[in-house]
């Protein structure tokens, strides 16, 4: 299996959308404040419904807020 | 000094806290000092040997019942109250799969203890001994229930 690891750039998107704080977003995208927290820091991966929503709020590609590092063997 | 400075942390981390894990943490509170005592008494046999229905046993657990229904009651209103629209939000789809994991491992938990109650226990042993066995199984499955939820908050997992 390939192996890799899941970032993202909503805090710098929400700071580009006029610091837009994480309860804002959550409210946007029907989660709570805890939960945009836990998604900025890489700690809980949202489904893929949540993240078209994030990336349909900050007007841009699902890419654009979420990548994945692929993380190469040895 | 010390004291003061720990109860501020605390209260200061509580409300940073999410309104769920605050329920989880009510709910483990409220095990803990209800359930605990109670496990206690029975285990240390402090209690009169009476026949069934054994009334002190009986009155022993009603009480204790009572006890955990009021502390849940009272916190729960003071925890929605405190919490502001947070506590009528539905479970969002975090909220949702902490609550399949934290399920998920109560009901191991649950399974193991029903097959030592419901299948070993009634060839050995009878009356309260059973019903305590079967209490003390669920109290367990809820306080990993509970536990797992804390944790996986606490974690942002």
């Amino acid at each position: 299996m390939i192996e890799g690891s899941i970032s993202n750039r909503i805090r710098i998107l929400r700071f580009h959308s006029g610091e837009m704080s994480q309860a804002e977003l959550g409210q946007r995208i029907g989660v709570t404040r805890q939960t945009i927290a836990a998604i900025e820091a890489g700690k809980y991966s949202p489904s893929l419904e949540a993240a078209f929503r994030i990336a349909h709020t900050f007007n841009v590609s699902l890419d654009e807020v979420f990548q994945w590092e692929i993380k190469l063997p040895g | 000094m010390f004291i003061i400075h720990y109860i501020l942390t605390v209260f200061e981390w509580s409300l940073r806290m999410p309104y769920r894990e605050k329920t989880a943490w009510l709910s483990l509170f409220a095990m803990i000092i209800t359930f605990g005592p109670y496990f206690a008494i029975v285990a240390l046999r402090t209690l009169p040997a009476e026949p069934m229905p054994h009334l002190h046993q009986l009155g022993l657990f009603a009480i204790t019942a009572i006890v955990q229904m009021l502390i849940l009651a009272a916190g729960h209103l003071f925890l929605r109250t405190g919490s502001g629209p947070e506590a009528s939000m539905p479970l969002d789809e975090r909220d949702q799969a902490i609550m399949r994991r934290s399920v998920n491992s109560a009901y191991y938990v649950l399974i193991a203890g029903m097959i030592l109650v419901g299948c070993v226990m009634p060839f050995n042993s009878s009356g309260w001994t059973i019903i305590n066995a079967a209490l003390f199984m669920i109290i367990l499955a809820e306080l990993v229930h509970y536990g797992v939820v804390v944790i996986s908050y606490r974690r942002q997992a």
